[in-house]
């Protein structure tokens, strides 16, 4: 009670003591960050667990990824930190022109990594790679479902053209290309239904998939790769040939004659021919989807779709939160950045290196392992 | 509230020239990780697992550095502790429950998974052709 008094009386003065000797902005800021690195752990974790316990993953060839662009990219980022770092310590010495500059130049790189995503993005979703039906055109296995779904789509180009009153030129090309499709699909078809037991119609189809959309994986390394299977061997293709033959099997004589199972492989190996083993676009092989663009024919990549889930989703979250950062550089930059919002600054600061951070894991990850 | 106390913290560190040779070494470190994926990577150590190795430990330095210099927590207080190593305990955990994960996909696949591995179910078509000749790989 004395005390109580005694305090009324000498207007005692409370001194604050904070827990931790940072502000609340940063403080809450690392608290993020903390349940970031667990989300970012979590995803990466389940990408590892599923990319190695798969049967198939495709390389990164096999799915148009481009290393040169991923490294480029993490450059581009890495850029973007050291300015943001910069920055920061121009703010700090209350040089507001210098930390607008800066925090220009990184608005610009964040967009540039933007940019360079949504490049790698229109890579992908125009060779029908997505990660969700129905856009996505991937198929595991080249099996009846495969070959259903590709004459399906051949016959909805199809109809269309033979509607037309007047054909012109290109109408009669495609018509032709998707005639010569569809007789190497029948004879596939035909293969698989009298010889159930034979791996020939499912090599028949393997050959037409490799015409539509050849893996690089599979014609690597300039046409020695041999990869052997269960039940068949893959035997490394003669120039403008499919690398898919029967080896060591005596093909039976009602099996139609190898030059006509040859139709589709022809009709790209002469592109082949053309480009080089390892020539067409980019150096990927030229299949039918790339010779005719028109065609977007379903494709066969093993394992395909569960690399598109985790790739987009993995490279998603990332580009969102570099989208959020960008945000906030754009209001940053609408200011004057003296002193006073240097502890702003800090903290997207922080912000953005996490980003980076996840990136510097992203990369090796996605692109070379 | 602490402005001058953070304040405080920033005084002696964090100049252009540690900043501009972290960001060399980055750069370095970057070029060093896509030397695995050139073909100048020695042949002596062609396997996935050294390249893949070699990756990992390349991009811990990487963010090493990024938390140390450009995250100033080299400079930091001993606060950083109160929060870096719960978060790290989380993720431990967050890797280690994977573990059962681990164990169950990625050594042994069985025959009922080798057969239903992402393939799209049969609708229309004939089942019991439908085993593939390309997706056979690890058993």
């Amino acid at each position: 009670m004395n005390s109580q008094h005694e305090g009324h009386d000498h207007h005692l003065t409370l001194e604050y003591q904070p827990a931790l000797p940072i502000n609340n902005g940063k403080l809450f800021m690392w608290l993020f960050l903390s349940t970031e690195i667990m989300f970012f752990a979590a995803l990466i974790g389940t990408y590892i667990v599923l990319r190695f316990g798969s049967i198939e993953w495709p390389s990164t060839h096999d799915v148009h990824l481009s290393e040169p662009i991923g490294a480029f990219n993490t450059f581009v980022l890495i850029c973007s930190s050291v300015s943001i770092v910069l920055a920061f310590e121009a703010a700090k010495v209350n040089n507001a022109r210098l930390a607008k500059g800066w925090m220009l130049l990184t608005l610009v790189l964040g967009g540039l990594f933007l940019g360079v995503k949504g490049f790698e993005y229109q890579a992908k979703f125009s060779h029908g790679i997505y990660p969700q039906h129905p856009h996505s055109q991937i198929y595991e296995k080249a099996d009846v479902n495969y070959s259903g779904a590709v004459r399906l789509h051949l016959d909805q180009l199809k109809v269309p053209l033979l509607g037309k009153k007047e054909k012109t030129e290109e109408d009669n090309l495609r018509l032709s290309v998707l005639d010569k499709i569809g007789r190497q699909l029948n004879v596939a078809e035909v293969a698989l239904r009298d010889h159930p037991d034979s791996p020939q119609g499912r090599i028949l189809i393997l050959q037409l998939a490799d015409a539509i959309y050849p893996r690089a994986s599979v014609h690597a390394h300039d046409g020695q790769a041999v990869r052997e299977q269960q039940g068949s061997q893959f035997v490394s293709p003669s120039k403008g040939a499919s690398p898919f033959r029967l080896a060591g099997n005596t093909i039976d004589s009602s099996v139609p004659s190898s030059g006509e199972r040859q139709v589709g492989a022809t009709l790209v190996n002469t592109e082949h021919a053309a480009t080089g083993e390892a020539g067409g676009t980019g150096g990927h092989l030229v299949g039918l989807n790339d010779q005719y663009p028109w065609l977007q024919l379903p494709i066969m990549i093993p394992g395909g779709n569960m690399w598109a889930s985790t790739y987009f989703l993995l490279t998603g979250f990332h580009a969102l939160h570099v989208i959020i950062g960008l945000l906030v550089f754009a209001i940053l930059c609408m200011k004057t950045l003296d002193c006073n919002w240097s502890t702003t600054i800090e903290n997207i600061g922080l912000y953005w290196h996490f980003v980076d951070l996840v990136w510097i894991f992203l990369f090796p990850l996605l692109y070379l392992f | 509230m602490s402005e001058k106390s953070t304040s405080d913290t920033h005084e002696s560190h964090g100049s252009l020239s540690i900043y501009l040779s972290v960001f060399v070494a980055l750069c370095v470190l970057t070029a060093c990780s896509f030397w695995t994926y050139s073909s100048l990577w020695p042949s002596v150590l062609d396997s996935p697992y050294i390249k893949r190795a070699f990756m990992m430990a390349v991009s811990c330095t990487k963010a090493m550095l990024v938390i140390l210099f450009f995250m100033h927590l080299k400079w930091e207080a001993n606060w950083k502790w109160v929060l870096t190593i719960p978060a790290m305990m989380m993720s431990i955990f967050l890797m280690l429950v994977l573990i059962p994960d681990v164990g169950l996909r990625m050594k042994h696949a069985s025959n009922e998974r080798m057969k239903y591995e992402a393939e799209i179910p049969a609708e229309t078509e004939e089942a019991g052709e439908t085993e593939g000749t390309t997706s056979q790989g690890k058993h």
